[in-house]
């Protein structure tokens, strides 16, 4: 996709979000409605096949596209699959086969493939709860388990969201194919993905913190004039500014390495980035919007709770800080400035 | 809904750049080990004269300037490069540090003709150091209340008052000196300028001052009627603040300001050993992660720069990042090191370098513009004042 083609998908899907995905269709998701007419102009709107070859019926974006695309998603809250569909469809045209409509997820983890059939639990599975059908890497095979054929508890996320547990008992799958990805790569993809919503749901924390500061009065004018705010909400600027800039260099290197590998060391540092600031961001944000902030009412929490949740998701900064630190503590002292300096994992 | 967006854009260094770096790399390592300095783990305020002749001489200072003075008219980002392999390599590259990073720059784009023949060939040769003279005892952040007086007389200007914290004064050749050369103390920006003040010069005094840590590379310059000529004013009388604030953009964007202390991470793999508990590498793993962030930040920032822009707000974004990552990272490597670290002897050594390390974390957030000032230049950014 050309830069104007991606610029112009995006302010239409920017409008698309704001006017679709207001407060209440938000609010609603968490009390468990699944919001059916807004899944149906996503798809109409062809976002969940952004990143599908055009020869597969798909919209032909690359990577980066879909990317971007998640990062105005996490923006907006968007409280349906889109992310885990996008993903999903992407890697089940790179396994050869037909993307299908409907809201699709991410099963990743320990399973195992015998005879074609698909066994293992995996926990917190994003909107376990509304998806079509699970999409799983096993080795090197691509297994995609419609949900008739799966069981799945459902664990609200603490956003609200409909995870889940899913149990495959010796699983039939709808498709099964060679896998482009790893299961580990399908994991970091997964990341990267997460880490560009976070980076959304970040600015627009910021963007909601800035914007109440300046129509907060208190003792006879905006707390924006009190230097405690602004430099409180300076800080807060900078960990947005760098859960940004690191999930947009991560996406850069994956889509430019290739799918296969792109950016692996990227992807591992920018979401031990993000889930490493959100916590700062939230603080922040909460602080400065006093009880306002706290409340249901408001809309800080659609983001905030998601940063809480999305740290989590596809690796911890505990999980992917461990994966960096014990690479780089293997190959010595002498490894480090070469290696950091080249966005790359020790030889 | 909309605020101004503070956006680091991914930037590539460019071919030429990444060349440069190997070539940089390779003379590091042997030229670092062969030179001895005063300090253990050296960083940009190590001075080491013979190191910076020989970088000199390589072309490696004031590299993006003309080559009527040395230069090497390459780009900013293949300064850009120089610098954080100084930085990664463990160079003592203090000596010609300010001069190439500000003082240099400084004189080619408002200096005389004279000024920059007499003195930029001498910088590029790793022959010409330089002091910062803006703070004084009654203004720190609040710099433009300096009251430095140069008072206009024949052929020059006599010079009274008093410069502190004016690092390597007793080491270096000249110093940029903010002081006030018309108007009245409280006119604030108006009537200040700066002068090119050789230390050698009569009525100038050198005292040291040292710091927390026992170290001299602090000074208070005092001028006692001092004569500066006219030819050491550098730019037009009355734009020193105009001047002095383009400098400071040069002081904060470097990659020095999130890896001045970068031996402490690499001491800490040493420390942890080839295989460290899950715990030791998660909380090494989130420290690289961090500085990795900051470098794409960095690089994003000298990406600007390059293109022409003048990144103030984001360089004193990541100056405020970098910082208090840089303050963090003594004591996290200090707290895992005394459960993880594999050997007794390791251990005390490493105990040694976090020590040390963590008696020279609190100038970070305060040299170059502190925290809070920093923190009120991103809030005019953001549109709070
Ligand atoms: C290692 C080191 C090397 C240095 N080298 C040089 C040098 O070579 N040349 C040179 O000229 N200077 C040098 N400096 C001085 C440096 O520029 C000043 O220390 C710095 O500008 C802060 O000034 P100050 O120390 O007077 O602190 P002050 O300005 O007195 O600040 C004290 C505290 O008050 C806060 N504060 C001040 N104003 C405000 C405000 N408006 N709002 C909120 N908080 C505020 C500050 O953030 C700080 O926390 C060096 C400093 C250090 C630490």
């Amino acid at each position: 996709m050309d830069k104007e083609t991606r610029d112009m998908l995006l302010e239409t899907a920017g409008r698309f979000f704001t006017e679709r995905c207001d407060r209440a269709v938000v609010n609603n998701v968490e009390k468990g409605e699944w919001p059916a007419d807004l899944w149906k102009e996503i798809e109409e709107m062809g976002l969940p096949l952004i990143a599908v070859p055009e020869d597969k019926g798909g919209v032909g974006g690359t990577l980066a596209d879909m990317l971007a695309l998640l990062r105005l998603a996490g923006e907006h809250a968007v409280p349906v699959p889109l992310a885990e569909t996008a993903l999903a469809n992407l890697l089940i045209a790179a396994a050869g086969g037909e993307p299908k409509p409907g809201p699709a997820t991410l099963a990743l983890g320990n399973l195992k493939l015998s005879g074609g059939r698909l066994t293992g639990k995996i926990l917190r599975v994003p909107f376990a709860g509304v998806a079509e059908r699970f999409v799983c890497v096993v080795d090197k095979t691509l297994v995609v388990v419609g949900k008739g054929a799966a069981k799945v508890e459902a664990t609200p996320s603490h956003a609200g969201e409909p995870y889940g547990s899913v149990t495959f008992d010796n699983a039939t799958a709808e498709f099964s194919g060679a896998s482009a990805v790893s299961a580990e790569r399908a994991f970091e993809l997964a990341a990267v993905m997460r880490a560009m919503q976070m980076a959304g749901a970040a600015d627009r924390v910021l963007a909601t913190a800035v914007e109440y500061s300046k129509q907060r009065v208190q003792f006879g004018k905006p707390i924006s004039t009190f230097q405690a705010i602004q430099h409180m909400l300076a800080e807060l600027a900078s960990c947005v500014a760098a859960t940004i800039a690191s999930a947009e260099a991560a996406s850069r290197d994956a889509d430019e390495g290739g799918l296969a590998d792109g950016g692996a060391f990227s992807i591992a540092a920018a979401k031990s980035q993000c889930s490493d600031f959100a916590h700062r961001i939230s603080a922040i944000a909460h602080q400065s919007m006093g009880a306002m902030g706290f409340t249901h009412e408001h809309v800080l929490h659609h983001y905030t709770r998601r940063l809480w949740v999305w740290r989590r998701d596809f690796g911890s900064e505990s999980f992917w800080g461990e994966k960096i630190g014990a690479a780089y503590a293997k190959a010595g002292p002498d490894a480090l400035w070469p290696s950091l300096s080249a966005s790359r994992y020790p030889a | 809904m909309s605020i101004p967006k503070l956006e680091f854009p991914p930037f590539h260094l460019p071919p030429e750049a990444e060349a440069l770096r190997l070539e940089v790399r390779a003379f590091l390592k042997e030229a670092v080990p062969r030179i001895k300095t005063e300090d253990r783990f050296a960083s940009w305020n190590t001075p080491s004269p013979e190191f910076s002749r020989e970088l000199g001489k390589k072309g490696w200072i004031g590299i993006t300037w003309p080559k009527q003075y040395g230069g090497s008219e390459k780009s900013f980002l293949e300064r850009y490069v120089v610098t954080e392999e100084l930085l990664g390599n463990g160079a003592p590259a203090g000596a010609h540090w300010v001069a190439d990073r500000q003082s240099g720059p400084l004189l080619l784009r408002f200096g005389s003709q004279e000024q920059r023949d007499a003195i930029l060939p001498r910088i590029t040769a790793g022959e010409c150091f330089f002091s910062i003279g803006m703070s004084e005892p009654d203004s720190g952040s609040d710099l433009a209340s300096v009251r430095t007086r140069a008072e206009p007389v024949p052929g020059g200007f006599r010079v009274n008052g008093t410069k502190v914290w004016t690092s390597g004064a007793h080491r270096n050749h000249y110093c940029i000196t903010l002081v006030r050369t018309s108007g009245q103390h409280g006119d604030r920006h108006k009537g200040l300028s700066q002068l090119l003040v050789d230390l050698k010069t009569p009525g100038v005094t050198i005292r040291p001052i040292i710091n927390l840590a026992g170290r001299h590379d602090w000074n208070e310059v005092t001028f006692t009627d001092a004569f500066i000529p006219e030819s050491c004013l550098i730019g037009n009388e009355g734009d020193g603040w105009l001047q002095v604030t383009s400098e400071l953009a040069f002081e904060r964007s470097g990659p020095e300001r999130f890896m001045q202390n970068f031996y402490v991470l690499r001491e800490l793999v040493r420390v942890l050993g080839r295989n460290p508990s899950g715990r030791a590498a998660a909380i090494l793993g989130r420290l690289i992660a961090r500085l990795w962030t900051l470098r794409q930040m960095s690089v994003a920032v000298a990406g600007m720069m390059q293109g022409g822009k003048s990144p103030a707000i984001e360089a004193a974004l990541v100056k405020d990042l970098g910082t208090i990552y840089q303050q963090d990272l003594p004591e996290i490597a200090r707290v895992i090191s005394e459960s993880d670290a594999t050997t007794e002897d390791d251990m005390a050594d490493f105990l040694d370098i976090a020590q040390y390390a963590t008696m020279m974390a609190p100038s970070y957030t305060i040299q170059g513009g502190t925290t809070q000032v920093l923190r009120g230049i991103v809030a005019r950014g953001l549109g709070l004042r």
